[in-house]
């Protein structure tokens, strides 16, 4: 009961955010001309690349399935607002200090904050998104792959949650993250599968990619999502579950590390 | 203790100087002289922030390089090609915002009034306020274009000539475009979203092989986003000299040259000064 009590509190966090996100749905709608102009890019690209090999297929995808599949992963990735600016910012400025005061847990406050906005931008961009594609690219065949959706997405922004929460939690030690931000976003392009699935690369890289958490965040939900395997799901879901352990104890012993090592300045 | 060596120091008379056009010469040579050694001020974030840019792009080199491994040629495109245009637009993209950094900052200088500055000084008030500034992730762009040109690009003295005049050519087609698209905001006032969408598109254009546009995409390439222009570049004058190409880019990048220039200096007749405070030596 009292546990139930204490988790209250959290979903008013994730409320309030979800308000504050609806103020800016019209910002939403202009961010969302970028992902419409990548996908127009990437259209074309695919196509001319259709039209060249002259096969239906592709590394097991058809034409239709990858832009389905950079629908997902776009909106996903630019549904992810930057957690390294803004616990540097805190840091930089002494908010923190007002973060840890509360009976809130630091990380789990972040969480809610980040997941709430997250969702909310993910479903704009997937709208606006799904939107063109169903104009342009015809209706997807995503048989069960849609209802399993929603479920793979909460895991691959909980994996990305994590993992962007190890990097913000260095701004203890180093107070600039952004750097390591950028050049992790990066690996989440590549190796992550954004640009394209695993399935298009060289084998040695796709093994190195399939040992790696950064698959869990966009590829596993686009790839469950747009080639619907039942077979496949339960190693899909148990891939994210395993990453979101294993990260998560790295983010316990990080913050707790990094508690005692921060100096806070003004405040 | 800090000393003023009034022998480095320019006269401010014009007594005894180089002629006219040699003294705005070392005005620019000064000013950039200046933006680096502001930039080196902070060496170990201006290393990053350079260091950033050239990971960014290889990102994308890494992209092409697991395309191109597994489909060799896309619409007459090879990883060559690609490679050069990455060199070309990263290039040009570059050299304007290391040496004409304040050109994306024009829409905000109009609107907040902070033209004032540039013209109360005896100096071209365009080329003014674009030398001001310096991008230092820019520099990372310039960087690591010479580095795709020294791995895959044509060494011999008429491709270093070729790749000069393309990067030339995608230097100028960035700034005057840039320039025109922030020039709205002498007329609508604040234009800061309009103005970063349009160049962000020309961005985004510039860096993809144009052989995999159609229709109409094809021609908002070649006429509203001249992305065209510079994105055929690596086929149209560094793999084989096509002379109506070549010479409908030089027109272009004429074009938006004076386009800009007028653009800019007729919304100047309409600039209403901000009441801002400020110096500048």
């Amino acid at each position: 009961m009292n546990n139930w009590r204490k988790s209250v509190k959290y979903v008013f966090i994730g409320k309030i955010t979800l308000r504050n996100q609806l103020a800016y749905v019209a910002d939403f709608l202009i961010r969302s001309l970028f992902l419409l102009l990548i996908l127009y890019i990437f259209l074309q690209l695919w196509q001319a690349t259709f039209h060249g090999e002259g096969t239906e297929s592709i590394g097991g995808f058809s034409f239709k399935q990858i832009m389905w599949y950079l629908v997902i992963t776009e909106s996903m990735i630019l549904a992810c607002p930057s957690l390294c600016t803004r616990v540097e910012e805190e840091v930089k400025s002494g908010d923190i200090v007002f973060k840890f005061v509360r009976p809130v847990s630091f990380v789990a406050f972040h969480y809610v904050e980040y997941m709430s906005e997250a969702a909310m931008r993910f479903l704009v961009n997937a709208a606006i998104g799904g939107l063109l594609g169903l104009l342009i690219i015809g209706p997807p065949d995503f048989g069960y792959g849609l209802l399993w959706l929603p479920v793979v997405a909460l895991c691959g922004f909980t994996v990305n949650f994590m993992l962007n929460m190890v990097l913000a939690l260095s701004s203890f030690w180093v107070e600039e993250t952004r750097g390591l931000e950028f050049v992790y976003n990066k690996f989440l392009f590549t190796i992550g599968g954004m640009l394209m699935p695993l399935e298009l690369f060289p084998d040695v890289l796709q093994q190195v990619g399939r040992w790696l958490p950064f698959q869990a965040i966009v590829y596993i939900p686009a790839k469950t999502t747009v080639t619907f395997d039942a077979v496949q799901l339960p190693r899909m879901i148990c891939t994210q579950l395993i990453w979101v352990v294993i990260i998560g104890i790295i983010v316990s012993l990080v913050y707790r590390k990094g508690v005692k090592k921060l100096n806070v300045n003004g405040g | 203790m800090l000393m003023v060596d009034s022998r480095k120091l320019t006269p401010i008379s014009e007594f005894e100087q180089p002629g006219k056009f040699r003294r705005l010469l070392r005005f620019v040579w000064q000013c950039w002289k200046l933006n680096l050694a502001g930039a080196m001020e902070f060496r170990m974030s201006f290393f990053l922030t350079a260091g950033m840019m050239i990971i960014n792009n290889v990102v994308w080199i890494v992209f092409w390089g697991l395309y191109f491994g597994r489909f060799p040629v896309l619409n007459g495109w090879e990883l060559q090609d690609v490679m050069m245009l990455w060199a070309v637009a990263a290039g040009g993209f570059g050299v304007m915002a290391t040496f004409f950094g304040n050109a994306m900052r024009i829409s905000n200088l109009i609107a907040t009034g902070q033209l004032d500055i540039y013209l109360t000084q005896p100096k071209p008030v365009l080329l003014h306020v674009l030398i001001s500034r310096m991008s230092v992730s820019a520099i990372g762009d310039v960087l690591f274009a010479l580095l795709i040109y020294v791995t895959f690009g044509d060494k011999s003295m008429i491709g270093f000539l070729k790749f000069g005049l393309a990067l030339l050519l995608s230097t100028l087609i960035f700034l005057f475009f840039t320039v025109i698209v922030n020039c709205p905001a002498f007329w609508l006032g604040s234009s800061d979203g309009l103005s970063f969408q349009l160049y962000n598109g020309l961005l985004t254009f510039t860096t993809y092989p144009t052989s995999i546009f159609r229709g109409l995409g094809k021609i908002v390439l070649f006429t509203v986003l001249p992305a065209g222009f510079i994105s055929y570049l690596p086929i149209g004058l560094l793999r084989q000299v096509d002379i109506p190409f070549i010479s409908g880019a030089i027109a272009v990048t004429g074009l938006l040259c004076l386009g800009g220039m007028y653009l800019f200096y007729t919304g100047l007749r309409r600039y209403a000064s901000g009441n801002m405070m400020g110096l500048r030596r």
